[in-house]
């Protein structure tokens, strides 16, 4: 069963790839989303599976390969734990979602994005369930070449502009990791995660230095991928100028697997460097008040948006520059609440996108009265982002701050804090252009989204409360566990 | 064999300084990309230097084929949205490139 499961995360979206292009083109066009669906419906399914069988055994770890044999010395495996699947069913939550919003925001290209999807869902799985840096890296560049040709596939000007951005930026950060990686290899002579593990930088040998060295790299490669702050310019115009329902997978997931769990990898490989976690600390802080500040200040919806992202991967970055599994724990429960609201206030942004044509703020206003329901599971994932209990994003707060009161950051929990105010301050300033006050005149035509927008908000919004509702059960569900 | 290292690592970090250099003083597209590459292969060295420092050659190699694979996939990516650029704007400069901002 587990075996079915695992496989089935590599080879399943090979397969819906493989069937979708033996279709004809009209009958494709036209039934693009059931094909995408499929592949974002098994995911989650074979995740939750997977998770419970993972959770009975008591959180142990399955090992599998594909067509070559694994126990041939110095083979590669894929591995598959607890953690992993945590993160595999965020993909298959975000993947759907992004289809759900596809299917009325996307007219041209739908066959290639429907490919491009489950190839990016391949990238991204295969990120996680690799065991040597090397195929991490190229797994990475598999989802990252998806992404660009997603975001330029629409062949508008903004669409090329935000993409070649990215792209340059993205090739920067894979020129960081490898040569992070040719550094380490001179050292051990081999990348898997296994080899790696305990390395200490004791100074003195040219080598010794050099793991130090590999080791800025990786951290400024992967927060390239990330978007913390002083690497975060592309992922603005990224998110901007893709269509909505790329942005979704971008905010919602790729910068997570591609950044965030490169960087708990990297956490992992380097535990024995403290100043690792310094260089986190940092970067997490000054992400979370340059992302809320620059977000204050932007016209556009999906570039407020974009921004708040920055930020909110900045609380991220200090539940792992603690290094406690509490820690680590607060970081997988803010990347779930994280997707959950990103993904609903893009889901508005393609409501309000489609009904009433714009997305600068300027040009909004009053728009509650209209679309009462696009409105609601705004502001409902505006509490969740503030943390107001009792949603999702009160929680994953909640367990950074007590991480970092726990490991002795009692400075930098009280920074996280105070910088909650500056996130309600630009996201309120968002609901207030965008949805209170007067309705304009040139908007009172508009009508309530439809179909599946709206169907994707009210299951997001459905989600933030009853997970947050549910959160009590699920910390004491750990703490059974040992985990807290 | 350590002049030979030695020879790796100094050409390596020229190339990837060239590569680096080309990004930042072009405004030309194509020569973004084309820094880009430089760069990429200046870090191949790097690792052709690694594979003969710790004695797994073999290994190496199999990177840097597979690293000069997704090079192209980039650089044909990365043209190709020159390329759309260029028929928006009738050139190549990333002066153009200034319809996001903020």
């Amino acid at each position: 069963m587990l075996s079915v499961c695992a496989h089935g995360f590599i080879l399943a979206p090979i397969a819906v790839v493989l069937i979708y292009n033996l279709l004809g083109r009209d009958f494709a066009r036209r039934h693009f989303v059931w094909f995408a669906g499929a592949g974002t419906v098994w995911q989650l399914g074979s995740a939750f599976a997977a998770f419970a069988l993972l959770w009975r055994t008591g959180g142990g770890s399955y090992r599998f390969s594909i067509f070559w044999d694994m126990r041939a010395p110095g083979a590669a495996y894929f591995e598959l734990s607890t953690l992993k699947v945590f993160l595999l069913l965020m993909i298959g939550l975000v993947s759907l979602v992004s289809v759900l919003v596809a299917r009325q925001t996307i007219d041209a290209n739908r066959s290639s994005y429907a490919n491009l999807l489950m190839i990016l869902m391949l990238g991204m799985n295969g990120m996680l369930l690799v065991t040597d840096l090397f195929s991490l890296y190229v797994f990475m560049e598999v989802t990252g070449i998806c992404c660009f040709v997603m975001i330029a596939m629409f062949r508008s000007r903004a669409d090329l502009e935000g993409a070649f951005k990215y792209l340059v930026m993205s090739e920067m950060a894979s020129i960081f990791l490898l040569t992070g990686f040719a550094f380490l290899f001179m050292r051990t002579g081999s990348l898997r995660y296994e080899d790696l593990q305990g390395l200490t930088a004791t100074g003195g040998l040219l080598e010794d230095r050099l793991v130090g060295v590999a080791m800025v790299l990786l951290l400024s490669g992967f927060s390239i991928k990330t978007g913390a702050v002083p690497f975060h310019s592309w992922l603005p115009d990224a998110h901007q100028s893709a269509d909505t329902s790329v942005s979704v997978l971008l905010s919602g997931i790729v910068i997570k697997i591609a950044g965030v769990y490169g960087l708990m990898t990297v956490c992992r490989l380097f535990e024995g460097f403290s100043s690792m976690r310094t260089v986190l600390a940092v970067l997490g802080a000054v992400s979370i008040l340059a992302g809320a500040l620059l977000a204050a200040r932007q016209g556009h919806f999906k570039r407020v948006v974009a921004y708040s992202s920055v930020s909110q991967m900045g609380y991220i970055l200090l539940a792992l520059s603690t290094g406690t599994t509490l820690g680590l724990i607060g970081a997988l429960a803010h990347i779930l609440s994280h997707a959950v609201f990103k993904t609903t206030l893009f889901a508005n942004a393609a409501a309000l996108h489609e009904q009433a044509g714009t997305l600068e703020l300027d040009e909004m206003g009053g728009l509650e009265e209209r679309m009462p329901k696009t409105a609601l599971s705004s502001v409902i994932a505006f509490l969740s982002l503030a943390g107001i209990p009792p949603t999702l994003g009160f929680w994953s707060k909640l367990l950074i701050l007590l991480a970092l009161w726990q490991s002795g950051k009692q400075g930098l929990a009280a920074f996280a804090l105070l910088a909650s105010i500056f996130t309600s301050a630009y996201m309120l300033r968002l609901q207030k252009k965008a949805f209170f006050g007067h309705i304009r005149d040139s908007l009172t035509d508009v009508r309530e989204a439809t179909g599946t927008v709206l169907a994707a908000e009210l299951l997001l919004t459905a989600l933030t409360v009853l997970i947050g509702c549910a959160y009590p059960f699920i910390l004491s569900a750990l703490g059974a566990q040992g985990l807290l | 064999m350590l002049s030979v290292g030695y020879m790796l690592l100094t050409v390596g970090v020229l190339m990837v300084l060239a590569g680096c250099w080309c990004m930042i003083r072009t405004l030309h597209m194509l020569k973004i990309t084309i820094g880009i590459e430089v760069a990429m292969k200046g870090v191949t060295l790097f690792l052709v230097l690694a594979g003969r420092v710790s004695g797994q050659l073999a290994l190496s190699q199999t990177f840097i084929l597979t690293i000069i694979v997704i090079e192209v996939v980039v650089a044909v990516v990365g043209t190709g949205m020159a390329v759309g650029l260029f028929r928006k704007y009738g050139s190549m400069s990333v002066r153009n490139l200034s319809r996001l901002k903020g």
